[in-house]
């Protein structure tokens, strides 16, 4: 009837109120203090704990059993029903015996007489047998005589293809001693015969083929690692250990010579640029904005300077500041330089100044890293040539001067404003902050 | 069906019987215990009493008064059997083991004992049970058809079935492939077990057994002055303080044998030898055994002191049987020690097999130290258990240095004294019980038509 009446919209307002004030309203009352009551928690009590119990009690459990069934009670009793079923010690034949031996177990007179139930687990392994047509025809085998084929047949049905046993209980007295291999090799040379005489022409069975000499290279494999001794397997480690170090310096090295050459790259783009600069600037100085190099080069050598695009509003002498990046040696380096050439440590930022200075520090730390490196390569042509003499007495190693650390390819590369004056400077200030070892070759 | 077969068990009421060089274990299949555990060991009185009943059936031996336990055969030899009987001193009575190198050797005592356990001890005809015996690993062929025809011929058993021990062993700890190391009385021994099935042609033994560790006892005893009194010499004794001379007074015993008088005396050293030593789970090192605590002993005369070092010294031989200065006839050097008894064996096995052997050593046997005496307080059985608890973990350690690391070492032990003590019988009794085992059995007519010869086929 609610149905229909909501579909026509009669009197719908008033029926629900009634109902409410006539089912809701009684039961407020008494259920309010059961909540109040219920939700107190205790003191003491975990208010984890609490809410585990609380969430039980939001609805009251039911309190009458929804099972009517069968209680506990009634399945206790049921069991006490029943009749006794007797049990007897009865004779039983089984059919995996050939013998038809009879034995004794306990049985329930109910159960109805089946077969040993343990009978179908007697699985049998299909060893195939062969005449003594058949042998004489196909099977004959020159290392192989009938004896010990049946021998060995006999074995295999007796331990169900268990090789290993089968090797152990060879009549070694009456045959020669075979290896698994071996016996394993006859055995499913014979199987892959007699199925295929069984098959005739039809070629549709799957034949096992054995491969022996696999198995026996296998087997002297394993042998081998299994016979190490404890000094071999040491030995094995320290070569593998001694491997890992070389691949390590290996990819050192290579990542050393990358280094460079990106150094180098960096060099030789930052030349460029300038010099294109140099026109550039010589043309339309005032309207130089930003001359900035390029940005792949930057970042593995000279200093980035961060871009203060659309962080408000922003002292310029914020844009000299070095970045964070820049380590303490470059700082220090970079603040050497500028000493050496006098150049305020802290100029006016003007916008020329700003940009002109961050462009000067970000050379000086391109050869300042240009010079490490060159001090690195030196020392380490050194060291290897020391060695080489080392090891060939009386001999000098002659690095051609393509390659030898002259002074030449350096300035070649950096040759640029005032830095070539102030070479030796320079030169020096890295030896001091670079290695110590760098051979004197000026 | 029934709930055992359920879980794949059918019990047909079966026998088992493990015999050892120390003890005869028997009892029922699928049950956790045996029922009796008979000494090795017989008491034989030649030209006995006269008031002896002149009958060598067991079933006689019931209706005598006098002594249930000894069974006198027609030459008026009377053979006393079982610990009770065997522990009282009487004239004239010689002891000897019917066992030599874990074989039956003296078959005619044997065959007493076999009487007096169906008498006595399963008090049931013999002819309604099947019979699961176990065998040495290295049993010979005429032994065992030997056994086969007595229990056959004279036992009328339905059924017979022979089983290596250490197969048993293996199958008692849950493992069908494993290698068995079984620490006995006599030797030590490692046996390779694939499937089943005993690889014989790689078995390693060795004569470092517990009767090895009683005769270092008994030396070392006899070394440091001190006396073993076997305690049916004793009369009375006072309480003395530590290592002073003990007092007592002498029972008044009759005119014992020596071999018997020897015999009560080895008893005193096992129960030393169980009380006292200990496996130290390193290779022996005197430092560090000096700080670990001594244990105190008394011996039955009264004499009592604490033992140190010397408790681990004496079993560190069954390791490395080069720290034992040699006296006598064997040769500690040459010997092996339990590590290497284990890692020759599994190095003569398939290379296949060897990480199966590896990863399933089964530690087992009336493991040396375990051969103590029922009589015992708790106390001592408890000690005894903490010896044996350091075997497994030193073998471990001996091990696993021996081995590639590659290679998963695992070994396996039960914990308890009795699962370890009754190993292999255990092991019987579970694949006695196992329903598909039914069909295994050499039955009475399987034996009228292929003789004594099938168990050499049935019984691999």
């Amino acid at each position: 009837m609610a149905d229909v009446r909501d579909i026509l919209e009669l009197e719908r307002a008033q029926t629900p109120e009634i109902t409410k004030e006539a089912i809701l309203g009684p039961e407020k009352v008494k259920r309010k203090p059961i909540t109040t009551k219920v939700s107190k928690r205790p003191e003491g009590m975990h208010r984890e704990v609490f809410a585990l119990l609380y969430t039980d009690n939001k609805d009251a459990p039911p309190l009458f059993p929804t099972n009517t069934g069968q209680g506990y009670k009634q399945l206790k009793a049921k069991l006490g029903m029943r009749r006794v079923r007797p049990w007897r010690w009865v004779p039983f034949t089984n059919p995996a015996r050939s013998d038809g031996a009879v034995f004794h177990h306990w049985k329930r007179t109910t159960d109805e007489a089946k077969d040993y139930p343990f009978a179908k687990f007697n699985k049998q392994i299909p060893v195939p047998t062969y005449t003594d047509s058949e042998y004489l025809q196909h099977l004959h085998n020159d290392s192989w005589s009938r004896q010990e084929t049946d021998h060995l047949f006999d074995l295999c049905r007796r331990f169900d293809l268990r090789f290993i046993v089968i090797r152990d209980r060879w009549d070694r007295a009456r045959f020669r001693d075979r290896s698994v291999e071996d016996l394993k090799e006859r055995y499913y040379d014979i199987c892959a015969t007699m199925n295929t005489l069984k098959a005739g022409s039809s070629h549709d069975t799957k034949i096992y083929v054995f491969d022996a000499d696999h198995e026996r290279r296998r087997k002297e494999q394993l042998k081998r690692i299994f016979e190490r001794t404890p000094e071999q397997i040491e030995e094995e480690q320290t070569l593998i250990n001694e491997l890992k170090k070389i691949e390590a310096r290996k990819k050192e090295r290579e990542k050393k010579q990358q280094d460079l050459q990106k150094l180098i790259t960096a060099a030789d783009c930052q030349a460029e640029t300038r010099k294109s600069e140099k026109k550039l600037t010589k043309k339309k100085l005032q309207h130089q904005i930003r001359p900035r190099i390029d940005p792949n080069v930057v970042e593995t050598a000279g200093i980035k300077f961060p871009d203060f695009k659309g962080s408000g509003v922003s002292l310029r002498s914020q844009r000299m500041k070095l970045p964070a990046s820049v380590g303490q040696k470059r700082t220090k380096a970079i603040e050497q330089l500028l000493q050496e050439l006098s150049i305020e440590l802290n100029p006016m930022p003007t916008e020329d100044i700003c940009t002109h200075f961050n462009e000067l520090r970000s050379d000086m730390v391109l050869l300042y890293e240009l010079k490490t490196a060159l001090a690195t390569c030196e020392y380490d042509l050194q060291t290897l040539r020391h060695q080489y003499e080392a090891l060939n007495p009386g001999k000098t190693l002659l690095v051609p001067s393509s390659i030898s650390g002259n002074k030449e390819a350096p300035r070649n590369y950096v040759s640029t404003e005032s830095e070539t004056a102030k070479q030796k400077g320079i030169s020096e200030i890295i030896d001091v902050v670079g290695s110590p070892g760098t051979p004197n070759l000026t | 069906m029934s709930a055992g077969m359920l879980y794949g068990g059918d019990e047909i009421g079966a026998l088992v019987f493990d015999i050892g060089h120390y003890s005869l274990r028997v009892g029922y299949a699928q049950e956790d215990t045996p029922k009796a555990e008979i000494p090795a060991v017989v008491g034989v009185v030649e030209d006995g009493n006269s008031t002896a009943t002149l009958k060598t059936d067991g079933m006689e031996v019931d209706e005598k008064k006098t002594d249930p336990s000894s069974i006198s055969s027609m030459s008026d030899t009377k053979y006393h059997i079982d610990t009770n009987f065997l522990h009282v001193a009487r004239k004239g009575m010689e002891v000897s083991n019917y066992m030599k190198d874990g074989m039956i050797e003296d078959w005619d005592l044997f065959e007493k004992v076999l009487d007096y356990t169906y008498a006595k001890c399963i008090q049931s005809e013999s002819e309604f049970h099947p019979v699961l015996m176990s065998e040495a690993p290295w049993n010979v062929r005429n032994k065992r058809e030997r056994l086969t025809e007595l229990m056959f011929e004279k036992y009328n058993v339905p059924a017979f079935f022979l089983v290596k021990n250490a197969v048993l062993a293996a199958f008692a700890n849950g493992r069908a492939t494993g290698i068995v190391v079984d620490s006995g009385a006599t030797h030590t021994s490692a046996v390779p077990v694939q499937d089943g099935f005993v690889l014989t042609q790689a078995i390693v033994k060795s004569p470092l057994g517990g009767d090895y560790i009683s005769m270092q006892c008994k030396n070392y005893l006899q070394e440091n002055d001190i006396e073993v009194v076997p305690s049916y010499l004793i009369g009375s004794k006072e309480v003395v303080k530590e290592r002073e001379k003990a007092r007592w007074v002498k029972k008044r015993v009759p005119e014992v044998t020596t071999s018997w008088h020897n015999y009560m005396t080895k008893k005193v050293v096992q129960d030393f030898q169980a009380s006292v030593l200990q496996v130290s789970e390193t290779p022996y090192d005197e430092k560090t055994v000096s700080s670990i605590p001594t244990v105190h002993y008394e011996f039955p005369n009264g004499y009592h002191q604490d033992f140190g070092s010397e408790r681990f010294r004496i079993p560190e031989a069954l390791f490395d049987p080069s720290v034992v200065q040699m006296r006598g006839g064997l040769v500690g050097n040459t010997m092996l020690g339990v590590g290497h008894i284990v890692t020759t064996s599994v190095g003569m096995c398939d290379v296949d097999v060897r990480p199966a052997l590896y990863g399933s050593v089964v530690v087992t046997g009336g493991n040396s130290f375990l051969q103590v005496d029922y009589n015992h307080s708790a106390e001592q059985l408890d000690i005894g258990n903490i010896i044996v608890q350091g075997f497994p973990e030193r073998l471990n350690r001996d091990l696993s240095v021996r081995i590639p690391s590659s290679m998963r070492l695992k070994l396996i032990s039960a914990n308890g004294c009795a699962e370890r003590r009754f190993g292999a019988w255990i092991g019987g009794s579970i694949l006695a019980s196992i329903g598909t085992f039914q069909q295994m059995w050499i039955s009475s007519q399987e034996y009228e038509e292929g003789g004594k010869g099938q168990v050499e086929r049935k019984c691999p």
